[in-house]
Formats: C-alpha cells, structure tokens, sequence
C-alpha cells in the first residue's frame, strides 16, 4: 500500500479518535480537565520559579513583641515564622506574645547582639534583652529569634560591597563529577576556562579561581540583589557559568526542608554537593500531563478491546499498525504540546523537548501493551499505575545526581535538568540517554501491535500468558529467535542501568558482586523467554535437538545485539567502577581481545541453551534451568572480573 | 465468488474447523448452520482475513481472503457488533465510508439510500441511545457502505425481535437482487432455509452435510406417509370419520397398503406426505439438541411425534433460550 494511502488513514483515525473521544467525556468535561490541570500546572510551576518563598508550614506562627524603631524589627519581619507585634510585658505575661525584644532585659535569655557571640546585628550593633513565655513554643521562638538574626546577619554581610571586609577569609568551592564527565560534558567543561590543570582533588581550593572569582563576585552580589537580599539561589562558580547551583530556598522553603537543601554556606561539614532542586521539580513538572495522557489512551486502547468493539476495524481495509499509529498519534500530540508548552513556561528550550519526548513515547508504548493485556479497566488501572510510577522513578532518581555522576545520564530528565542549569548538552549525551527509550518504545509497540489482532485482542487470558502470547505473535521460523534476543537489548540496558543505578549507593565490595549476578539474570531471561513462549504455543517443537538449536541462535542474536553496549564506552560509563565491571573488564590486553570478544559468545550460546532444555518441559523446568544459567553467568561474570578488573 | 479449499484452524490441540471445503457462486445467498463450538463463525472470520487459518486456502471475490486488498469487496458483519455509541448512525458510516475510500459524496448518497431502505430514521441521533434493532440496521448499513461484492453476516437476525428479524432477512433476500453474494450464518434455522439458496451443516468443526435444503432433506431426511383408508387395516388407527390411518417411510410401502386396502375391499382414500424442516434434519444429522429448554420442548419426543412439522414460531422460540 503506498505511503500517501496509509498516512491519510491514519490522519481519518487519529482524527476520529479526537472527535470520538473514546472514552466516553464530553468536551466540556475534557476542557474543563485540562483547564484544571493547566492551573495547577501553572501554580506549581510558579511557585517552584518564584522559589517557593511564600510557603511556609510555621508561616507566623511566632509572635514577637518589637517595636518598630528597634534595630531587629527588620530580622524578625524578614522572617517568615516570626511576626512582629507592638511590645509589652503584660502580653507576654498573658501569653499574647511569645517573645519580647527590648533593649532593656526583663528575665528570661539574653542575647548579647554585636558582641562575641554568634548572633547579632554585626558591627556593634546594640544590646538587647530578648524574654519569651516559659513554654515550649517560648523556647522553640527563641531558638527561630537566633537562627532568624544569623540569617540576617549572613545576608547582610553577602551585600556588602567590600567583600574582603565581610569575608576575611573565603573558600572558593569547586563541584566536579566523580569521574570523567560524558564527552558533551567534558567539552563544556573544558570549554570553560581549562580548570582541570592541576587540580584534581575536587573541592580543592585554586587560588587562580579564587581570582576569578571575587572578580565575578559583584555579579553574584547582583543575584542576591535581585532576590531581595534572600540568597535562595548562589552561584557558586569556577568563573563560568559551568557550575550554577540551585539551592533550596532554606528553612523557609517546604521542600528544601524535605531534600534537605545542599547547603553552599556554614562550616565544611554543613556543606554538601550541589542539589539541582530547582531544575528538578521543574524537571519533573513534564512528566505531570503524562500521567493524564496514558490515562485517556489506555482507556482508548482497552476500549476497543471490549465488548470486541474494535473488530469491525480490524475488517476495514487499514493495516493494524495504521490503525494503532492513528489512535496514538493524538496522544503523542498531545504530550508533545504539554511538553513544549511546559518547555516554554520553565525556560526549557529544544533540549528539553526532545529529551522528553522519548519519555512520553515509553509512557504511551508501555501503556499501549499494558492495555493490549489487561483484561479489565480495573487492570488498565493497575498497568497504568505501575506504568507511571516505574517511568516516573526511573527517569526522576537518577535526576537527581546530575551534579554528581554520570550515571544520571541513563534518565533523559538529566538532560533537562541540565539544560535548566545553563549546562551544554552534546549529541553523545543525548543518544545515550534517549536510545534506549525510543528503541525500547518501537519495540513495545511493535510488540502490541503483533497481538491487535482478533485473535488476542478479544481474548480474556492473565497478564502473563497474554504476554507470552505477544512475544510469539512476533516469532516466525528458527532465525527469529535470534533476531528477538537481539531486541531485548534495549531493555536488557536499561535493567542493567538501573540496577548500577540503585546498586551502586552500595559498598562496592558488596554491589559488584551483587549487580554480576543481577546482570546475569536479567540477560538469561531476555535470551530464554521468547525461546519459552514458542515452545509453549507450540510454534516450536520440544525436541532436544530444537531447545539447543534455539538456545545456540538465541545466545547469538544476544550477543549480535551486545555489542551495542559499546554505546556505553562511548560516553564514559565504563569509567566508573561498576561501569568497568559491568561493560568493560579493566586490564584486558590486545592478547585477550579476541578470547573476550568469542568468549561471551559461548557463554551466551551455552546458558541459552540450558534455559531452553528447561523450557522445552515445562515452567518450572524453565525457571530452574534458568537459575542454572544465571548461576553459570555470574561465575563467568565474576571470573572476568577477578582476572582483569 | 467464495472458494474454500482444505481450510483449518487449530488451538493448540483444539480443531476448531477441519479441512473445510465449499464454493459459493456470485449472487447467492448461502448459509452455514451448525450448533455453538460447530466452526461456523471461525469460518467466517478466517474468511474475512480476521483469523488466519492454519491450513487450506479461502478465496473471496479473486482475492486471497489475507489480502487486506480483499477487504474493500467484502462487507462484514459480526454477531456481536457493539458500535462506538457516542456516534451518530451518519458520523458512524461516514468514518468507515472515510475508512474505504468511498468519496464524500457517495457515501452521502449510500448512507441515505441503505438507511431509507432499511428504514432508519433516526440518523442524527446518538447511537447509544437507540434501540438493539436500530443498532442492528446501523451494522447492517456500515456492512455496505463500500458497495461489497460480498457480504458475511454472522448471525444477522440474532437476538432481534420478530418483526425487526423479518425486516432483516427481507433486506437480505433483496441483496440477492443486487447481485451481492451473501455468506450467512445463523442458529435459526428457519432463518437459513427461508433466505439461502444452498446451505452447509457444520458439527465439531466439520461439514456433515451439503446442498440445497431440498437436497439436504432428500438426501438425510426421511418423509414420512401419513396413508388414509377407508377400511380397518391391521397396525392402522382410527382416524377422522370412517377413515383409518397408518404412517409409512417409502412408496412401496404405500403401493403395498394400496394393495391391502383392495383386497380389504376398501381404498386408500387419502395420502400426505410430511417433509423433514432443516433443524429436524440437522439435529438428526447432529444428533444433539440445541441448547436451551425451550430449544429441548420444541424437539421434545412426543412434540415431534405430531404431525405438523415446527413452526417458524416454534423455531424462533427454541433460539431464544439460553446459548
């Protein structure tokens, strides 16, 4: 059929299934949906922009008694949790005031302001006598009272323009990434002024940035400036704007509290690495719509399947992968619209587009096969679920360490994270981060669109065997078992990058023999579960000749497919250590190149085939056997590891 | 126009259809009958290239029934067709009009011609508030809404009332004058022998017989001789008046009660023939009742003992119980 033909069908479909509304909503439900969704999308956005200054659990809650000429009016009017009330013994006898600020001590703490002390006003500043109700809420506003003239006090002493004068002594703080930096990264990091020379001990003090520094201190005195003297955000720079740090807007900030901020300020051990908070939540802001977004399809897409509603289009003269690409394509607009409206709501720009993209199209491609197997909404409900939080957590938590490893690169949201941060995002950067997506989302939908069939589709079966059932709708002959086990790469990669991911927290005593076995049984599952499936639907004999001519393709097609883990050497991951345990053994010699490049593939061949003897009887042969290959290829694993790591 | 040849399917260790074979000619009206599990809307849906067939070929109008090119020349309407009830029966045939590239203006002009003739007039009103009749006629419109050589209606009249049944299957008498060649199921047998020209009976997935309904009865059924004497012969019973009356499967046995009569000294004064209906030869064909109590009271021993063959309301009666 030409390609103009099916193109035009699939606009009648994608434009029925909008004037359809497939699930049942009036249009005035669905605008009035998304007017809500919008409002509180821009409310959110608005106060994560504004930096959450207005939100405060314990906004007021302190009353302080002051009076209005009193040189801490200002500190406790700037404070969110301290509200200032006229001052007088008797309300504070009767309890309508917590504390009171005079200049005379009526009882109750002292503070020496100006003094030796730790707080006060700087500069010899005045006396004064600060009394509160003999109560716990008393004490706890007097501890606010101290901790609201510190900040005042570290604010002030950020606007003075004689900065030595403030600061006799200032630490220049250098944030750097573990290891080597993805190449994109690398670049922008050397772009930026060559700091590497002589400074590989990160946090190290360089006096020649410290010059740079001060010289740019003005701008960062210009930031503070802008925020009306709250220093919410610091930049904490190496003269570029390589390193801009968002920090949590303090004890003022819910939020900050709840992450724990990333303090730029106080003593060392105060000080911790950078948080992206900011860029984060407004990160994670594109990934609100899509949860809306495989709501309505998988309610389309299950729609179709009940009551065998969607047969009659299976009997048109329209091609099932048009059909599926027609009742997507809204949805995919609709993402897409969401995503670049949010882009330009969040000073995103093209790079933050395109990295979610291949986000939206694993939610909707995992929601597709989801809803291609339930058989119910009530399991629509459970995919969906399921769906959104395994999405939602695997590219948000590796977001978070953006600053910190390159590890957060296997989640696309790091590049958004990144690009809110001001950071250059290379080509490398982004194929490594979206490849998986986009090869994992073709697969999916290929996947769905092998069981959109009569056949499957009005068939009410479990999960799993509606899933064994799509996997053999995709098997032909012999040869396609290895092209299968080649297309479980993608996942196989991601379930590996996860696993280093959540693992690598760990001692590495612990996680590297740990995520060897893991590994080791994440990849004896994608080479063995199709060779499962189509012995179970009978599309393959139970010989044991047919189980070892499978398991050897099958541990072939894997290997074919392997290779493209050097996607992962190309960007640096092997840097790490569990990056050089995982994907590339360390100390491998031209000598054993070769042993190591046919190695895997024996191995692969061999642990197949065991799966598949398993297989060939029943499931639980297949699970036991399968236990034997993992145990088989984690001993492999851990045996490289041994000799060359 | 349908040519079938060796066609199977099979689930696993399950033959749904075995080796099935039959040719329907251009314009005509042909059914296939069978009881629940016999193959027939397995048939039907390997036909319209819903389901693949495990083995043997189907051939509709020249086309391979997989070749989606094939599906612009067929309408096909399944037993169950839930429609997209937020639609209108128009905004319905327009889209699947859209769908098989019939032009606007065309499809204006069909949809209006099929719904008049089917007599729908309620065309702009959303179809999930319609009844299951006016549901019915919709499927029945979208299935021409590509001007088909050949339509596949799996169970047509199913579950309608009778005088909405009565309007379907005259519409689908009337396709015949059109030229369209109709392949058509239905658990109603009254409903196959009185619209289709040939007819298949289908059991466990098998074709156990073929033909016309004449053929069929003349070929598996047995007519029975209800003989009227005017004399008291031994084995006859009191019948009307004087008459005497005795039942006999053959002519010959008629010849020789003739002959009995006249050297009796009487004559055979009367003789009727009681033809078999399509559902009495396909339960003995079958050898099974289909289900349903109502179904079981309709071929109960003493009812079928009577001499009035079942009635198309004893038929549609005993199609109402539970499948």
């Amino acid at each position: 059929m030409k390609l103009g033909t099916r193109l035009r069908r699939i606009w009648r479909i994608a434009r029925w299934e909008v004037s359809l509304g497939s699930l049942g909503l009036d249009r005035r439900t669905v605008a009035a949906g998304v007017l809500l969704v919008a409002l509180a999308g821009a409310i959110a956005t608005a106060g994560v922009v504004g930096g959450l200054d207005g939100l405060s659990p314990s906004q007021d809650i302190y009353r302080v008694g002051i009076s209005a000429d009193s040189p801490y009016y200002d500190v406790v009017e700037s404070h969110a949790a301290l509200a200032p009330y006229p001052p007088a013994v008797d309300r504070l006898e009767r309890g309508e005031i917590d504390l009171l600020v005079e200049s005379r001590g009526i009882g109750g703490a002292t503070i020496a302001a100006g003094g030796s002390g730790t707080v006060g006003l700087g500069g010899g500043g005045p006396s004064v006598s600060v009394a509160h109700t003999p109560t716990e809420k008393g004490a706890a506003a007097l501890t606010a009272f101290r901790a609201a003239v510190q900040r005042y006090n570290d604010r002030t002493m950020a606007l003075e323009p004689n900065e030595t004068a403030a600061y006799p002594v200032s630490v220049q703080l250098q944030y750097r990434s573990q290891e080597s930096l993805v190449p994109g990264a690398v670049d922008a990091n050397r772009s930026a002024g060559g700091t590497d020379a002589g400074d590989d001990e990160p946090g190290s003090t360089d006096g020649s940035d410290g010059e740079e520094s001060n010289g740019s201190g003005n701008g960062e005195s210009d930031d503070a400036d802008e925020g009306d003297g709250d220093p919410s955000t610091v930049d904490v720079t190496d003269g570029t704007d390589r390193e801009r740090v968002d920090r949590a807007a303090g004890d003022d900030s819910i939020l900050g509290d709840v992450f724990g901020g990333g303090g730029t300020e106080g003593s060392p051990a105060e000080i911790s690495p950078p948080f992206p908070f900011s860029s984060l939540v407004l990160a994670f802001v594109f990934l609100v719509p899509m949860n809306f977004v495989i709501q309505a399809y998988g309610g389309t897409i299950l729609n179709e399947r009940i009551n065998r509603r969607g047969e009659l289009l299976l009997v048109a003269p329209i091609e099932r992968l048009d059909i599926v690409a027609g009742k997507t394509l809204p949805y995919l607009v609709a993402a897409i619209v969401a995503i670049t409206g949010i882009s330009l709501g969040v000073g995103g720009g093209l790079v933050s587009v395109a990295a979610v993209l291949p986000i939206a199209l694993a939610f909707l491609s995992s929601t597709f096969v989801g809803a291609m197997f339930a058989r119910s909404f009530k399991e629509l409900t459970f995919v969906t679920v399921t769906v959104s939080v395994f999405l939602t957590s695997y590219v948000f938590v590796p977001a978070i360490f953006t600053n910190v490893t390159p590890i957060a690169l296997i989640s696309p949201l790091t590049l958004v994270v990144m690009e809110l941060q001001g950071e250059a995002v290379g080509l490398g950067a982004y194929f490594f981060s979206t490849s998986s997506f986009y090869l994992g989302s073709a697969i999916l939908f290929l996947l769905g669109v092998g069981v959109y069939r009569e056949e499957d589709m009005f068939t009410q079966k479990p999960v799993p065997l509606k899933f064994l059932d799509a996997v053999d709708a995709r098997l032909r002959g012999r040869k396609s078992v290895a092209v299968a086990a080649a297309l479980t790469i993608p996942f196989v990669f991601v379930a590996e990058l996860l696993a280093i991911a959540v693992l690598f927290v760990m001692p590495i005593e612990l996680s590297v023999p740990l995520i060897l076995v893991v590994i080791a049984a994440i990849e004896e599952v994608a080479k063995s579960i199709h060779i499962y499936a189509g012995i179970e639907r009978d599309r393959f004999d139970r010989s044991i000749r047919t189980a070892l001519v499978l398991g050897g393709l099958s541990g072939l097609g894997f290997f074919v497919g392997e290779k493209f883990t050097a996607i992962a050497q190309l960007v640096g991951l092997p840097d790490l250590v569990l990056g050089q345990a995982t994907l590339t053994p360390a100390g491998v010699t031209p000598a054993s190149t070769l042993a190591l490049l046919f190695a895997p593939l024996v191995l692969h061949t061999a642990t197949a085939a065991i799966s598949a003897l398993g297989a060939r009887r029943n499931w639980r042969w297949y699970l036991a056997a399968m236990a034997v290959a993992t145990a088989v290829h984690a001993a492999y694993n851990v045996g490289v590891v041994s000799l060359y790591g | 126009m349908i040519r079938v040849s060796g066609l199977r399917k099979t689930y696993g260790d399950f033959a749904a259809v075995v080796d099935s074979s039959f040719s329907v000619e251009a314009g005509e009206i042909f059914g296939i009958v069978g009881p629940n599990g016999a193959g027939k809307t397995t048939t039907l849906k390997m036909l319209s290239g819903l389901i693949e067939p495990t083995a043997g070929t189907a051939e509709v109008a020249g086309f391979d029934a997989a070749d989606p090119a094939m599906r612009h020349r067929l309408g096909f309407l399944p037993e169950e067709s839930p429609l997209y009830e937020d639609m209108t029966p128009r905004s319905y045939l327009t889209f699947f009009a859209d769908l098989y590239d019939v032009p606007r203006s065309t499809a204006d002009e069909r949809i209006a011609e099929t719904l008049d003739r089917l007599e729908l007039e309620y065309r702009d009103r959303r179809i999930g508030d319609m009844s299951k009749g006016m549901k019915r006629k919709v499927a029945i419109a979208r299935s021409l809404i590509n001007d088909p050589d050949v339509l596949i209606y799996d169970e047509p009249a199913s579950g309608l009332d009778p005088l909405t049944t009565n309007s379907v299957l005259e519409f689908t008498r009337e396709l015949r004058a059109d030229d369209k060649t109709v392949l058509f199921s239905a658990h109603n047998l009254y409903h196959v022998e009185s619209v289709c020209d040939r007819v298949i009976i289908m059991n466990e997935g098998r074709i156990i017989a073929r033909g016309s309904v004449e053929e069929i009865r003349e070929a598996y059924g047995e007519t029975t001789y209800h003989v009227f004497t005017d004399v008291d012969l031994p084995e006859s019973e009191p019948a009307d008046g004087d008459r005497h009356r005795m039942e006999v499967d053959t002519m010959d046995a008629v010849e020789d009660l003739q002959d009995a009569a006249a050297a009796a000294g009487g004559r055979v004064v009367d003789i009727r023939t009681d033809e078999p209906s399509l559902e009495e030869l396909f339960l003995d064909l079958t050898g099974r009742q289909m289900a349903g109590p109502r179904t079981a009271a309709a071929t109960d021993p003493e009812a079928s003992a009577g001499d009035s063959p079942s009635t198309p309301d004893d038929t549609e009666a005993a199609t109402e119980g539970p499948r």
